[in-house]
């Protein structure tokens, strides 16, 4: 019983974290039409910018600033790169955060070296929110949790109930309309982009301290962010929402069970045959919990190809 | 008459150099780009420091031997390519350690090269890859292991941690699900009559995929374990001690790769009290290992951790085969070394180390080590350092050789 529910806290809190990475992604998206290969890097960047600045103003501080750090780069990675070859088309702009992702990795490692830096949770935020049998649940687990939510609430908040998401919203759905009407889109654009790498930045800051942080977190978390934004659906937000805690409750029980397709198989009598074959048929779920993402995303894409939230493409 | 002279000159010149033969080349076949880059670059590092000591003492046949670069870009199929170019470039002696996938593949190549290419035959000198079936079923002539293996490693850790009563009673197995794991969960089951435990669970999870280990924490909780050993390394060693000690759990770690640089560093005070099984400790090695720290880094600007020193005493022993191989036409016959690498030995600040002819696993003293405070020699410019617990030599390290190899020797 504290297994699961454990299990499902653990889930839940992964998937709080994978939001916070893909919901910049997703918006980005949405918005411009381009997948940001360079998106994850805006996470390492956020992670680096505050291992960097915490011996200088403590953490707290320091993850605020690599957030607007984090923010700034993306500001200026639209103002004067994507725009410059926006009017190419969205092949260009695609290998130019491809090409983008590498170079900001290839600095991190220039700067910081191929190793993990000494980047970790400050002592202060150290200790047990409460235990439950056997186990501690970590405090800095439960903040990680609340900065998620808080900025899901935010950006809900801001794109449905105020004047400036009825702009970027419109900005989005018709951009020749908005503007038309006399909104600056591309400051709408500019803003939008630098505001989904600052929320990258802010995940980084805050969950490189728990995991760990080193030149490839781009590529360990880049590649399940571009799940669960195709899980969700492509430019929703709410799907981000929803996928991201999907495959991360999805993982994080499929740990917990030790039984194979032969197990299954013995139910109607077929076990010993199974476990003579081998192979797949003898595979733990365990084993998988890391790829079941992936084939949650081939399953979305062959039942329902725009995802679990996105327009019909 | 003169003119003849002097037009025969450059011909002179020509033979001259015809007579001074190629030199020896060797070459690292490493993961030198993207993410394992720094695994690569410190096997890279191990094998110029020794190929530098090689030439310094004259090379062989009078030359100095040539070290050559190959960057596989972290998988078997660049590994595949970068050797055929290296076959191409004359490279009669490969290095690489890596991966145990990338190694599968090396050693597949070349012994496919070496008989499609009678005379012009290449070594693989094997430093890290420590996957059982290189020295079992895919053992070949031209095939080397400077590195240990699951069994070795796992033996002489099971039997430290019991020895300083570490080790508890109950074990958990988690290993990442590829050649190198497997051997590690096998070698963990096959302790346990020795080691006094039971084997309470076994996982094998998805290699450098998983940045949460929450979940795999909750599953070592609930099995009520006193040890977890296993053979992780990099990323999923890191996540998964900081994720336990994130949940208050009270569990001892045994390890193998413990002392990668930077898992220190950013694990801290949490690695406090796990344990290590490596190929060198410079506090366990006394005076002989103190030299050998201060001359590797005044030449490679770090001191050997992890993997470079086995990598140089690998180097250095087939440095000892070479000084005992005789050119044949000025030449270096490969297979002249190999059989002169089959009995190979040399001292290292360690003990003695020598190759076993029978499976080409070299029989290395081991050391189990404990992350504490107290160590001589910090780790990653940390307070923590690697102390001590037991040293195994050659012989209590070694477990008798793979009925499964069947060493085919050229007639």
């Amino acid at each position: 019983m504290e297994t699961l529910v454990f299990s499902l806290l653990n889930g839940t809190v992964y998937g709080l974290l994978l939001f916070m990475v893909s919901a910049g992604l997703t918006l980005v998206f949405g918005m411009m039409g381009v997948l940001n290969f360079a998106h994850a890097s805006f996470y390492m960047l956020g992670a680096y910018f505050a291992y960097t600045l915490q011996g200088l103003m403590g953490f707290g501080p320091a993850v605020v600033a690599a957030t607007l750090l984090s923010g700034a780069v993306g500001v200026v990675v639209e103002r004067w790169f994507l725009r410059r070859v926006h009017h190419h088309g969205h092949a260009h702009e695609l290998l130019l955060t491809f090409g983008l992702s590498f170079i900001i990795a290839e600095a991190i490692k220039l700067f910081f070296g191929n190793h993990p830096v000494d980047y970790r949770v400050p002592a202060a935020l150290d200790f047990a929110a409460f235990s439950l049998g056997r186990q501690q649940y970590p405090a800095y687990r439960v903040l990680m949790a609340a900065v998620a939510l808080a900025m899901f609430a935010a950006l809900w908040l801001l794109l449905t109930r105020t004047r400036i998401g009825i702009v970027v919203r419109a900005a989005i759905h018709k951009p020749r309309m908005a503007q038309a009407l006399g909104h600056n889109v591309q400051l709408v654009f500019m803003g939008v982009f630098g505001v989904g790498a600052a929320l990258a930045g802010l995940a980084g800051a805050i969950a490189g301290a728990f995991y760990t942080t080193n030149p490839n977190m781009a590529l360990e978390v880049g590649v399940m962010v571009f799940v669960v934004v195709v899980v969700g659906g492509l430019g929703s937000l709410g799907g981000a929402m929803a996928a991201s805690l999907l495959i991360g409750v999805v993982t994080s029980l499929a740990v917990g069970v030790d039984r194979s397709l032969a197990d299954a198989l013995a139910l109607v009598g077929a076990g010993g045959w199974a476990q003579d074959v081998g192979g797949l048929l003898t595979l733990k779920l365990s084993s998988l919990a890391a790829t079941l993402p992936f084939a949650l995303m081939l399953l979305i894409l062959l039942v329902r190809p725009g995802g679990l939230m996105g327009e019909k493409a | 008459m003169n003119a003849i002279r002097i037009a025969t000159l450059p011909l002179l010149a020509l033979l001259a150099t015809a007579a001074q033969a190629a030199p020896v080349k060797i070459a690292v076949l490493e993961t030198l780009s993207g993410p394992q880059a720094s695994t690569g670059q410190a096997y890279r590092a191990a094998v110029r420091y020794a190929v530098d000591k090689l030439n310094a003492s004259g090379g062989w046949n009078g030359q100095p031997v040539q070290l050559l670069e190959y960057d596989n870009q972290g998988g078997p199929a660049g590994a595949s390519d970068k050797l055929k170019a290296a076959a191409a470039d004359g490279v009669q002696i490969v290095v690489q350690g890596g991966s145990s996938a990338i190694g599968g593949q090396i050693t597949e190549d070349v012994r496919k090269h070496n008989l499609r290419n009678p005379g012009k035959e290449i070594v693989y000198i094997n430093v890290g890859a420590e996957a059982l079936e290189l020295t079992g079923e895919k053992c070949n002539f031209h095939h080397f292991r400077f590195a240990g293996n699951a069994q070795v490693r796992t033996k002489a850790l099971v039997q430290a941690m019991k020895q300083v009563q570490a080790l508890g009673s109950k074990v958990y197995a988690i290993n990442q699900n590829y050649s190198w794991g497997q051997d590690m969960e096998r070698a963990i089951v096959d302790n346990a009559g020795p080691g006094g435990y039971q084997v309470v669970e076994k996982t094998l999870h998805d290699v450098n995929k998983i940045q949460d280990f929450a979940p795999y924490v909750a599953k070592i909780s609930a099995s009520g374990a006193d040890t977890v050993i296993t053979g992780n390394w990099s990323n999923d060693l890191l996540l998964m001690m900081k994720a336990s000690k994130a949940a208050g759990l009270k569990v001892r770690f045994g390890t193998v790769y413990l002392d990668q640089v930077g898992n220190i560093a950013n694990a801290g005070e949490q690695a406090v009290g796990h344990f290590v099984v490596q190929a060198f400790n410079p506090e366990a090695a006394g005076a002989e290992g103190e030299r050998f720290v201060a001359d590797y880094k005044a030449k490679s600007g770090h001191p050997p951790v992890a993997t470079e020193p086995q990598t140089v005493f690998g180097l250095e022993m087939v440095a000892d085969a070479l000084k005992r191989t005789k050119p044949v036409n000025d030449a270096l016959d490969v297979n002249a070394l190999a059989r002169n690498l089959e009995t190979a030995k040399l001292k290292t600040p360690m003990g003695e180390a020598s190759m076993r002819a029978a499976d080409h696993q070299v029989l290395l003293p081991l050391v189990v080590s404990v992350v504490a405070k107290d160590a001589k020699y910090k780790a990653d410019d940390t307070a923590l350092g690697f102390k001590p617990v037991k040293v195994f030599t050659a012989e209590e390290a070694a477990v008798p050789a793979q009925a499964a190899c069947k060493m085919q020797r050229p007639g």
